[in-house]
């Protein structure tokens, strides 16, 4: 379930948020530091990250700093106040997924939580995706990489047929087993696939 | 009294060195000159000595020879009367008469033809005669004379012990044979009675036979020398004989001998005035060598100073500038050394103040402390210098004029105005520091709640508008509601805080006369106003009434519109920067305004010249009117601006009211 995650150190901001984002109906969880969340981080979490940069103990950018060391790929966007929009967009070419500075506009806040939230499930079933390629790649033998390295290649059954010393009749058979294995219906979906592993 | 001090150091040059060659020449060549005069005057003297001894000696012997020569013919004469008449008695008696003359014969003897003794005269004892009888020089003289038939002289014999004689031998020469008649001489005696006694006084006078013994002399005194001696050959009658003669002394002559010896005292008496006179010269060449080595050490001190010198008459005309001084105004010694105030390097704008302190250095008045004046130099530039006066008293304690030392504080003076400067901006980067860091915080602090607040009435929003479609209790609005009105509260509560922070310092309000706080603000501001070449003018009412004010604040205030003031002149030209201060009386109240000559205000800034944080200024942080603004309302005055006649600057005015 994707989740707006918030790290603020006022307690009233925290709140407000929360009501802001449950009158959205968009699911919300808050920490009072930067310390507390990191405690509480596992790569499991899907959704996006809300980040007070001026805080006491440990700041948003720190954090930000010591998620991207853990690989963390979830999208995060910085509340700033006016004083650190430097910093926030020296963190947006480091990565960061956006800033909004203080006051904002809650709804247009709430809009950009919501497609960063998109973008992050996109993030996910891509990841998913890429990994469920891999394993089916995995299931193909010898002979039928042989003829899906020759379909991607853009030739015809009676060439590959005539390259591997087979019967056109067995390329045909190999094809089949392919595509059910990639779980692809045709050669151009196939090549879709794959090229997005790369 | 107008006298220039004339120092130039060129004492008379030293004499040259051949001038010291005479001296000494003529110190060596007088007394060899005088000693060679000496030796050959001695020299002559010997000469005439020696001379006239000669002369003595040979007329002594002609005398003694022409002496015997008589006694030889008396002799002859006797010989013959004797034989003619041969009476006895008769020459008896001329023989004694003869020996008694005085002419050295001391006995006649008579022999006969064949030297038998006849008679001697005066008798003898008869072993005398027979002395004489036996006596071989007598006989063999005897023999001799009657073979040749004349007068012979015998040798040399002794008669008696250390008696030497001699005796001459006349025989009668006619053509028959007579007798012979001996005259004795005794060498003592002749000296004694043919020697005159004025010769004996000068010489010693001896008779010596021919081994040089001395058989007789004149006087027994030895003299001390012999280098004047003469001697004769006392021949014929000695036959061996010599007569010397010996000078006692050379006679030295007394005036001669004084003569000299006033010429070598002289002598020496000049060339100890020489050696005097030397010295004295050359302790006065090491004095005048000292002297214009002080000299010159003075006048390289005197250059080498970095601070001017200056020393005046009593009359107040330059005498004498040293090179620092010329170079700090600009013109040269000579043509300040001479001149009479006016000076040239007083600045005609400082000119009133320059002569006062002038006048009262001439009447002895001045203070004696250093006195700052503005000068010019000769390219007009203007110096600001400090200058000590003193007056200028001789080794004599005689009161001559006034000497002045002057230092330019120009560049000094320019230093601390940038030092000045530097730290009036350092603190102002600061206050903006300050300021910048107190509006951020402020920012922040309000940010929260608000963010707060409009997050919280967002979601009420949301949760209201049906077409979100959420369904929300409305207990939770409400709720949510009061955390609304909670936020908000708290960023009252921030503001509330600001307020009492900058309401934390009351103005310390007293009566006081507005024109001394216009005063003194101008006085803190005047060297500043200088140094930008601007005027101040102050241009105050009298009787003015007392005013209820926080004397700091209200100088700040005015400090601030003068500043300003100021610096809206900066384009204008030099001569028209004029600040006019004015205070006045104004409705139930006082009123200060601050008139500049710059360009005057445009109406878009006007209209957003109180606007905190607005500033037409780079280097303003845009509070100075805002603060200016709050202190006038926090006296409950007022703070007005308006463009004065025909848009020649600006007029900013305070009025406080006078309960």
């Amino acid at each position: 379930m994707s989740t707006a995650y918030i790290v603020d150190d006022d307690a009233a901001i925290r709140d407000a948020l929360l009501w802001l984002f449950k009158s959205r109906a968009v699911p919300a969880l808050a920490w009072q530091s930067a310390e507390e969340f990191i405690e509480d981080y596992s790569a499991r979490m899907a959704g996006c990250l809300l980040l007070d940069i001026r805080m006491d103990g440990m700041t948003g950018l720190e954090l930000f700093e010591q998620l991207q060391a853990r690989d963390c790929r979830l999208p995060v966007i910085f509340l700033t106040g006016h004083g650190d929009v430097g910093m926030a967009v020296s963190a947006l070419k480091r990565g960061a997924h956006d800033f909004i500075e203080k006051p904002f506009n809650d709804n247009e806040l709430v809009n950009r939580v919501l497609i960063a939230l998109e973008l992050d499930a996109r993030n996910c079933r891509e990841r998913a995706d890429l990994a469920s390629v891999e394993a089916r790649l995995q299931q193909l033998t010898e002979r039928e990489r042989a003829v899906m390295d020759r379909i991607l290649a853009g030739k015809l059954n009676k060439v590959i047929a005539d390259e591997l010393g087979i019967a056109m009749r067995t390329v045909e058979v190999h094809r089949a087993r392919l595509f059910e294995k990639m779980g692809v219906k045709s050669a151009v979906e196939l090549a879709q696939r794959l090229a997005r592993r790369s | 009294m107008r006298r220039a001090i004339a120092v130039d150091g060129n004492l008379p040059p030293r004499a040259p060195r051949w001038a010291w060659v005479l001296p000494r020449l003529a110190a060596i060549l007088v007394p060899i000159v005088i000693g060679a005069l000496l030796w050959l005057l001695h020299h002559n003297d010997l000469d005439d000595q020696r001379t006239t001894m000669i002369s003595d000696v040979l007329w002594l012997e002609q005398n003694l020879r022409f002496q015997m020569e008589r006694n030889l013919e008396q002799l002859r004469l006797l010989n013959i009367d004797t034989v003619e008449t041969r009476a006895t008695p008769t020459y008896d008696a001329r023989a004694q008469a003869l020996i008694q003359n005085g002419s050295g014969l001391v006995q006649i003897v008579r022999l006969d033809r064949i030297g038998r003794l006849r008679s001697v005269t005066p008798a003898a004892a008869p072993d005398q005669r027979q002395r004489l009888r036996s006596l071989a020089v007598f006989t063999e003289a005897s023999r001799r004379a009657v073979q040749l038939d004349k007068p012979i002289y015998s040798k040399p014999f002794n008669l008696d012990v250390d008696d030497p004689c001699f005796a001459i031998f006349v025989p009668h020469y006619n053509d028959r044979p007579a007798d012979v008649i001996v005259g004795v001489y005794s060498v003592h005696a002749l000296l004694y009675q043919m020697v005159p006694w004025w010769f004996t006084e000068k010489y010693r006078v001896s008779v010596m036979d021919a081994n040089g013994a001395t058989l007789s002399s004149k006087s027994r005194v030895q003299t001390s020398d012999s280098d004047l001696s003469y001697q004769v050959a006392f021949d014929p009658p000695g036959q061996g004989y010599t007569l010397a003669v010996v000078a006692y002394h050379h006679g030295t002559r007394l005036l001669p001998a004084l003569l000299m010896m006033t010429i070598v005292l002289l002598t020496v008496a000049i060339l100890v005035s020489l050696w005097a006179v030397k010295r004295h010269v050359q302790r006065r060449h090491v004095a005048e060598k000292a002297l214009r080595e002080e000299y010159a050490f003075r006048k390289a001190m005197e250059d080498s100073l970095l601070t001017g010198l200056r020393a005046r008459d009593l009359d107040g005309y330059i005498v004498y500038v040293n090179p620092a001084f010329c170079q700090m105004v600009g013109w040269s010694a000579d043509e300040l050394i001479g001149r009479e105030p006016p000076m040239p390097y007083w600045a005609p704008e400082e000119m009133a103040q320059t002569l006062t302190v002038y006048e009262q250095i001439m009447a002895g008045t001045a203070p004696h402390e250093a006195v700052e004046l503005r000068f010019q130099r000769k390219n007009g530039e203007r110096f600001d210098a400090l200058i000590y006066e003193a007056p200028l008293i001789d080794a004599n304690g005689v009161h001559h004029g006034w000497m002045a030392s002057m230092l330019d504080i120009t560049e000094r003076k320019r230093a601390e105005e940038r030092y000045r400067q530097q730290q009036d901006k350092l603190q102002f980067t600061a206050r903006l520091v300050t300021m910048g860091e107190m509006a951020s915080t402020l920012a922040h602090e309000l940010n929260q709640p608000l963010s707060a607040i409009s997050s919280y009435a967002t979601g009420c929003l949301n949760l209201l508008d049906d077409s979100n479609g959420a369904a929300a209790a409305e207990s939770d609005v409400v709720h949510t509601l009061r955390k609304v009105v909670a936020q908000a509260q708290r960023a009252g509560q921030v503001i509330r805080r600001v307020h009492e922070f900058v309401r934390r310092r009351e103005p310390m309000q007293e009566p006081c006369a507005i024109n001394t706080v216009v005063e003194d603000a101008t006085g803190l501001i005047e060297v500043a106003a200088r140094w930008r070449g601007v005027r101040l003018q102050l241009d105050l009412a009298p009787n003015l009434p007392p005013v209820q004010v926080d004397k700091v604040m209200i100088e700040q205030l005015l400090l601030n519109l003068i500043r300003n003031g100021m610096d809206a002149m900066a384009q204008t030209v030099a001569d028209q920067r004029l600040l006019v201060v004015a205070t006045v009386s104004h409705e139930r109240g006082v009123c200060v305004s601050v008139s500049d000559r710059g360009p005057g205000i445009a109406p878009a800034v006007a209209a957003q010249l109180y606007e905190p944080f607005f500033s037409t200024k780079q280097e303003g942080m845009g509070m100075g009117l805002n603060i200016c603004r709050s202190i006038a309302e926090l006296h409950h005055g007022r703070l007005w601006f308006e463009e004065r006649a025909n848009g020649n600057g600006t007029t900013f005015s305070l009025w406080l009211p006078v309960e």
